[in-house]
């Protein structure tokens, strides 16, 4: 009976210690990009192949596009607030609130558009192959009309 | 032999014609249905009981008797091997595959103001 019990143990050491190793190494590269100072672009870096001359690039432009995606964030906050407000006080389509949502428009239009700008130019940094790849990537992710509803369906 | 037969079942037949005239006149006790009833349910409990017990005193002695062979003990620590290293890797990947969705999300909102987390 001590050597079944022993087997049985043995067995069962055996399989939590075969899951814990492959579990361990199966998750080392993901847990390695969640630890990097900037794991989004740690993760471009592998999701596009990127060199380390490469990723310079891509940080150095993204680092520039910051400023400028925080000012895009104030604005379009700050419209949403006026816009909430508007519609709070009226129950009906009133020139303010239709000349609300055309700014709206406009902002958005312009958002897309410096966004855009901005995809073309990491995409230049990128391997050909690679840049159109990106591309095509977060052309669905941001602004296409697929994304949204059927994104998680994809 | 088939004399002997014959004979036995003359004698008998005083003691059937006899039991064809008896009649019970004594009342049963009361509530006799139920107790019967009773009875047979708990029979049929214990067993069951039995049944079950004997079954896990089976599959334990299977087991000590089964398990110290070489070939059976290689093949059950090689299916709990094969077991564990086959959820360990789909585990893996299941788990890579999140992180590497929230990243690219990450950067998707590091990017993109209309997606940007607000507090």
């Amino acid at each position: 009976m001590k050597s079944t019990l022993v087997i049985l143990v043995a067995g069962l050491l055996v399989c939590v210690t075969a899951f814990c190793s492959f579990y361990y190494l199966g998750t080392a590269s993901q847990r390695q990009l969640v630890n990097e100072q900037t794991p989004e672009l740690a993760w471009v870096k592998q999701e596009f192949n990127l060199g380390d001359a490469e990723l310079a690039g891509v940080s150095k432009l993204h680092d520039a596009y910051q400023p400028h995606c925080k000012e895009m964030c104030r604005r379009i906050d700050e419209h949403g607030a006026k816009l909430k407000k508007l519609l709070a006080a009226t129950n009906t389509m009133t020139p303010e609130v239709e000349a609300a949502l055309a700014e709206a428009g406009r902002l958005r239009a312009e958002c897309q558009r410096d966004m855009l700008q901005h995809f073309f130019e990491i995409s230049r940094t990128m391997p050909p192959e690679q840049g159109r790849r990106y591309l095509s990537w977060i052309s669905e992710r941001t602004f296409l009309p697929i994304h949204g509803m059927n994104a998680e369906a994809r | 032999m088939p004399m002997k037969a014959d004979n036995g079942m003359e004698n008998q037949e005083p003691v059937r014609s006899l039991l064809r005239e008896w009649k019970v006149t004594t009342p049963l006790p009361p509530r006799f249905a139920e107790g019967v009833w009773r009875r047979i349910e708990q029979a049929d409990t214990s067993a069951q009981t039995s049944a079950q017990l004997s079954l896990w005193d089976g599959f334990q002695h299977w087991l000590s008797t089964a398990l110290p062979r070489p070939a059976i003990a290689v093949a059950y620590v090689t299916v709990l091997l094969m077991t564990g290293m086959a959820t360990g890797y789909w585990q893996a990947h299941s788990e890579s595959s999140r992180l590497k969705g929230e990243l690219g999300t990450r950067y998707v909102q590091s990017v993109d103001p209309y997606q940007k987390p607000r507090l």
